[in-house]
C-alpha cells in the first residue's frame, strides 16, 4: 500500500503506485473540475519532479487550461499566487517531506488552499469514471513562463512583520531546503529581510542529503555547527518548504512540535482569535491558546482539514505539530518563507534569542512510533483499543481521526497510516518516562490485538 | 475527411483513431489523447529498451501537449527523451541514426488535416518500423507491462542544440551545394505553416544560396491550405513564382517530407514528377544504379530510368517497405510518386530537402529550366476507380485477376498489379473501406479509363 488518493492530493512510490498514468488521470480529472481554467504549475527537485511536470502539463493542456508554468517553485508560493493570477487552481508536483523515492501531486483550489474535502470529491469521481474533458485541437491549452510573482509575494510577507526591527538584529541564520524547491529563493528572501543567510544543502537536486522531514533528527547536521558560526538561529525545512523545524542559537535541535507553538505565541500577542491544529499536535498549543483566553479547535490531520476550519471559525491562525502554520490574512497554504519571517519577528520583537522563546513554553516529551502490521489488523486493532479506553474512567477519547485518548499528564494517538501499512503511535507526557511509557502500552495493545 | 473516418462515424465509433505499421494517429481531444500517447510511448521504451530516444514533432497547435506526455512515458521505463523541437520527420530519422539513439519518435500527422496527429516509430537504424517491428511493438502495448523505473534511474531530458546541422551537413556531402549556389537561383516556397517555416527559408538561403520568397510561412499549425500538396491546393505558390520571376517554386507538406514543385510559368508539374526529376538528376550525375518505387508511381519514372538503363523495382505501397526494398537492393534513388524522393545516400527516407536539392542541382548541371526539362517526359495519365464489394469476397477477385492477367508481367506484393510495358493497372483490396481500388496509368486519359474498366468488367463477371 504506498499510494495515498485524496481530493487534495495523490502520494506514492516513483516506478511503483504513483504511475505517469495515475498522474495524467489524476491531473485529467482535476483539469475537469477546474473547467478547464488557468492552473498554475510547480514542482520541486526530485529526480522524477520533471518528469510528473510533463505528463501533468500535458493533460492539463488537453483539457483546455491556460497553464502558468511556474518551474521549481515551492507549493506555498503557488498556494499564495493562485488568486493573484486569477485562476482556478494550481498543482504542485512535490515530494514534500516524504522520503527518496517519493513523489505526490497536490492540488490547490482557486483559493489558494488544498483542495477542501467537502469539495473536491469531484475530481475523485472524476478520477474514478475515468471521463475527463477533451478539448478540440484548436482549443486546446498554452503554456506560459510566470517569472514575475516573487516581489509581490515578499512584498506581501514583509507586510506581516516588522521588517525594521529584523533589519536591525542584523541576524546570522542558517537555512537548510534540502536541495529543494526552496533553494533559489532564499536569497532573495534574505536580502528583503535583511539578514546573513548561511545556507546548507542549498544546490537544488534530487539527491536528498538527510531526511526531508524536518525534525531534530535531520537537524543534527547544522545542529553541530551553528555554533561554530555564531549562528542566530536555523531553520530546516522540507522539499515543499511547507514543514520547518528549528534550531537554537545554542544547537539544540528543537522538536518540529513547538515550531507552530513558538509563531502561535508570537501571533496571538499581537492578534488575539481562535486557533486551530490537527488531533495529534502538542500540548503547548492548548496551553498557548488557554493562556490568550482564545478558542482552540482540532480537527483531523492533514493541511486541507485545518484550512477548512480556519476559514469556518475565522480563526487567526492555524497549524500543525509536524512543522507548519498558515495565517488567513497572508495565504491558505503551509507556508515555510513566512514561518521564517515570523519566528524572526518573534525574535526582534521580545530582544530575545530563540533559546529564551523556547524556555519561555510549557514544554512536553513527545515521542513517535510506528508499528507494522496488515491495514485490516490495524483497523481491529485500533477499534478495540476504542473500546477498552471507553470503558477506562478519568481519560477523554476522541476520535476525530483514528483514536486520541487524554489522560491528566498526557495523551496518546493511534491512527492507521495512510501510505504504509502501520499504525502511527504518538504519545505526549510531562516527563520522557511517562511518554515512552504510554507509547509502549499503546503498542502493546496493538500487538495483542494483532 | 479520410475514408476511414468516415467509416468510424458511420459506425458510431470516435473519431479515426488509426494504430498500424505507420503508428498510431487520431484526431486530438477525441480518439488521440496524452494518456494515449504517453502509453505508447511507454510501449516503445519497452520495445527499444533504456537509452536516448529522439522526439521531433511539426507544427501542430498540439504538438508540444503530445511532446509532453511522449517525454514522461519516456522517463517513465527508463529511456532519456532528446528533444529536436519542431524539425522535419527526415531529420528525426537522420538523427536517430546520427546521435546513435535506441530510437526516435516523430510527432506528426503529415499530411493529414490540423486537428489529427500521431506518433510514428523509429528503429535505432533511423528507418521507420517495419511491419513485424510494429506488430511487435503492439504486442508490448497490449501487454500493459512497463518496467518499473526507480526514481534514483529517471534520465534527465536533453535538448538537441542545432537538431538540423547533421542534416544538412548529410545534403551538403550528397550534391554540388557550390554549383548551386552560383546560379543565386530565385526560389519561391510554400511551407504550408509547417516544419518548412522553421527550416526552409534558412536552408534554401544559407546552404543553397537562393533568393527566398516565401509563403505560408508561419509556423503556426494552422494550415492555410489543405496539407497534401497536389496541385489544386498551391495557388498560392504560383502566384508568388509568377510575381517575383522565380526560377522554381517548392511546395511541402506540413512535416516537410514530401516536395511538390511550380514551373518557371507559375504551373504546377504534378507530384510524380517531383520523383522522376530527383531520380534524373542522381542518375545523370550520382552515378547508376538500382531505382525503387511504391507500385502506385507513375511510369515517368521508369521512362528515366530506363533512359539511363537502370532497372525499377515495385514495392508495396508504405515508406518502410520502399525503404527496405532499397536498402536491400542497393538503389541510389527511389521513393513515391506523393513526391516522396529519398536517396540513401543521405539518408534512406523520404525528404523534401534532399529533393530541393536536387532538383537545384539539375537546373543548375542542365542549364535548363524546369518547363524544359519537365517536356523532355513523356506525359502519363491516371485513372482511379473503386467498386464496392463485399469484404470476403476480395480474395476470391483478386485470385480471379491474377488468373486472367497471368501471362502478362505480375507484382502481387499488393493485390494484382499488371505492367503493360507503356501502361499498368493495379487491383488492390482497400484497407479501410470494403472496396476494391483500380488504379492505372496511361499515355492518355482514354487509355487510362479504358484499362479500369475492362478490370471491372472482369471483376462484375465474377461476381455473377
Amino acid at each position: 500500500m504506498t499510494l495515498r488518493v485524496a481530493s487534495f492530493g495523490i502520494r506514492g512510490k516513483v516506478g511503483d503506485s504513483l504511475t505517469i498514468r495515475t498522474a495524467m488521470d489524476f491531473s485529467s480529472a482535476f483539469a475537469t473540475f477546474s473547467g478547464g481554467g488557468r492552473i498554475l504549475l510547480g514542482r520541486d527537485t526530485r529526480y522524477s519532479s520533471p518528469m510528473y511536470h510533463a505528463a501533468v502539463l500535458s493533460s492539463l493542456l488537453s483539457a483546455g487550461c491556460e497553464v502558468l508554468d511556474f518551474g521549481v517553485c515551492p507549493t506555498p508560493i503557488l498556494q499564495f499566487c493562485v488568486q493573484r493570477y486569477d485562476a482556478a487552481g494550481a498543482v504542485s508536483i512535490t515530494g514534500g517531506h516524504t522520503a527518496a523515492g517519493w513523489n505526490a501531486i497536490s492540488l490547490i483550489g482557486a483559493d489558494g488552499s488544498f483542495l477542501e474535502p467537502l469539495g473536491g470529491e469531484a475530481v475523485l469521481d472524476g478520477f474514478h469514471a475515468g471521463e475527463f474533458l477533451r478539448r478540440p485541437w484548436d482549443q486546446v491549452g498554452a503554456v506560459r513562463v510566470a517569472d514575475d510573482f516573487l516581489g509581490p509575494y515578499l512584498d506581501a510577507i514583509e507586510n506581516e512583520v516588522e521588517v525594521e526591527a529584523i533589519r536591525r538584529a542584523d541576524f546570522t541564520v542558517l537555512a537548510d531546503p534540502v536541495g529543494g524547491a526552496g533553494c533559489a529563493y532564499l536569497e532573495p528572501f534574505a536580502r528583503r529581510m535583511g539578514i546573513k543567510l548561511v545556507p546548507i544543502n542549498a544546490q537544488p537536486s534530487g539527491y536528498l542529503a538527510r531526511e526531508p522531514e524536518p525534525r531534530p533528527r535531520s537537524a543534527q547536521q547544522m545542529a553541530s555547527i551553528i555554533g561554530r558560526i555564531k549562528g542566530d538561529i536555523g531553520f530546516v525545512f522540507s522539499s515543499d518548504m511547507g514543514r520547518m523545524s528549528l534550531v537554537t542559537d545554542a544547537g539544540e535541535p528543537a522538536s518540529e512540535e513547538y515550531t507552530f507553538a513558538i509563531i502561535a505565541s508570537h501571533v496571538l500577542n499581537r492578534r488575539p482569535g481562535p486557533v486551530v491544529t490537527n488531533c495529534c499536535t502538542t500540548r503547548t498549543i492548548d496551553d498557548v491558546a488557554a493562556l490568550r483566553k482564545v478558542p482552540l479547535i482540532k480537527t483531523k490531520v492533514g493541511q486541507a482539514y485545518v484550512l477548512s476550519a480556519l476559514m469556518d471559525e475565522q480563526g487567526v491562525i492555524g497549524g500543525e505539530g509536524s512543522g507548519s502554520i498558515v495565517l488567513p490574512s497572508f495565504s491558505r497554504g503551509f507556508d515555510g518563507f513566512l514561518m521564517m519571517a515570523l519566528v524572526l519577528d518573534a525574535m526582534a520583537a521580545n530582544q530575545c534569542p530563540l533559546s529564551d522563546l523556547l524556555r519561555a513554553l510549557p514544554r512536553y516529551h513527545i515521542v513517535k512510533k510506528k508499528i507494522l502490521c496488515e491495514s485490516s489488523a490495524g483497523y481491529r486493532a485500533i477499534d478495540s483499543m476504542v473500546e477498552n479506553a471507553r470503558s477506562r474512567r478519568n481519560v477523554r477519547v476522541d476520535l476525530t481521526d483514528g483514536l486520541r485518548v487524554d489522560r491528566e499528564d498526557g495523551w496518546v494517538h493511534a491512527r492507521l497510516s495512510r501510505t504504509e501499512k502501520a499504525v502511527r503511535v504518538i504519545s505526549e507526557a510531562v516527563n520522557r518516562k511517562d511518554a515512552e511509557r504510554h507509547a509502549d502500552d499503546a503498542i502493546r495493545a496493538i500487538r495483542q490485538a494483532v | 475527411m479520410t475514408a476511414d473516418a468516415v467509416i468510424m462515424r458511420e459506425r458510431g465509433m470516435k473519431e479515426g483513431l488509426k494504430v498500424g505499421v505507420s503508428g498510431v494517429r487520431g484526431v486530438v481531444g477525441d480518439s488521440f489523447t496524452p494518456q494515449l500517447a504517453a502509453s505508447f510511448a511507454q510501449a516503445f521504451g519497452t520495445f527499444v529498451g533504456p537509452g536516448p530516444i529522439v522526439i521531433g514533432r511539426d507544427t501542430r497547435v498540439t504538438g508540444d501537449m503530445i511532446e509532453q506526455a511522449v517525454q514522461a512515458g519516456l522517463q517513465s521505463v527508463g529511456c532519456r527523451p532528446v528533444l529536436a523541437g519542431i524539425v522535419p520527420t527526415p531529420t528525426v530519422l537522420v538523427l536517430t541514426q546520427e546521435l546513435g539513439a535506441r530510437g526516435g519518435i516523430a510527432i506528426t500527422a503529415s499530411h493529414n488535416p490540423s486537428q489529427w496527429n500521431a506518433l510514428k516509430f523509429v528503429d535505432r537504424r533511423g528507418l521507420f518500423l517495419s511491419e513485424t517491428q510494429a506488430e511487435e511493438l503492439l504486442d508490448v502495448y497490449h501487454q500493459q507491462l512497463f518496467p518499473s523505473v526507480a526514481e534514483m534511474d529517471i534520465p534527465e531530458a536533453t535538448r538537441v542544440p542545432s537538431p538540423v546541422e547533421s542534416h544538412w551537413r548529410r545534403i551538403e556531402s550528397c550534391v554540388d551545394v557550390n554549383a548551386i549556389r552560383k546560379r543565386r537561383f530565385r526560389v519561391a516556397v510554400d511551407c504550408c505553416n509547417g516544419v518548412g517555416a522553421v527550416h526552409t527559408p534558412d536552408f534554401l538561403r544559407e546552404l543553397l544560396g537562393c533568393e527566398v520568397f516565401p509563403v505560408l510561412d508561419r509556423p503556426t499549425g494552422r494550415f492555410e491550405r489543405e496539407p497534401e500538396p497536389t496541385p489544386e491546393h498551391l495557388g498560392l505558390l504560383c502566384e508568388a513564382v509568377r510575381t517575383n520571376h522565380c526560377d522554381i517554386g517548392f511546395a511541402q507538406d506540413p512535416d516537410g517530407d514530401r516536395l511538390a514543385i511550380v514551373n518557371e510559368q507559375g504551373e504546377p508539374i504534378g507530384e510524380d514528377l517531383t520523383l522522376a526529376l530527383a531520380v534524373e538528376q542522381v542518375l545523370s550525375s550520382h552515378g547508376k544504379g538500382p531505382v525503387a518505387v511504391n507500385l502506385s508511381t507513375s511510369k515517368s519514372v521508369e521512362y528515366v530510368a530506363r533512359r539511363h538503363g537502370c532497372e525499377v523495382t515495385r514495392t508495396k505501397i508504405g515508406e518502410i517497405n520502399v525503404s527496405e526494398t532499397m536498402l536491400k537492393i542497393g538503389a541510389v534513388v527511389g521513393g513515391e510518386g506523393n513526391g516522396g524522393v529519398i536517396v540513401p545516400a543521405m539518408h534512406p527516407c523520404r525528404d523534401s530537402y534532399i529533393g530541393m536539392a536536387l532538383i537545384l542541382e539539375l537546373l543548375a548541371a542542365t542549364g535548363r529550366s524546369v518547363g524544359e526539362l519537365r517536356s523532355d517526359i513523356p506525359k502519363y495519365c491516371m485513372a482511379k476507380d473503386k467498386m464496392r464489394i463485399r469484404g470476403e469476397h476480395a480474395p476470391e477477385i483478386l485470385r480471379g485477376l491474377r488468373r486472367i492477367y497471368e501471362g502478362e508481367k505480375l507484382n502481387l506484393f499488393d493485390g494484382v498489379h499488371v505492367d503493360f510495358g507503356e501502361q499498368w493497372v493495379h487491383a488492390r483490396r482497400s484497407n479501410t473501406e470494403p472496396v476494391i481500388r483500380i488504379t492505372a496509368e496511361a499515355s492518355t486519359a482514354e487509355a487510362a479509363a479504358a484499362l479500369t474498366l475492362k478490370v471491372r468488367e472482369q471483376i462484375e463477371s465474377m461476381e455473377r
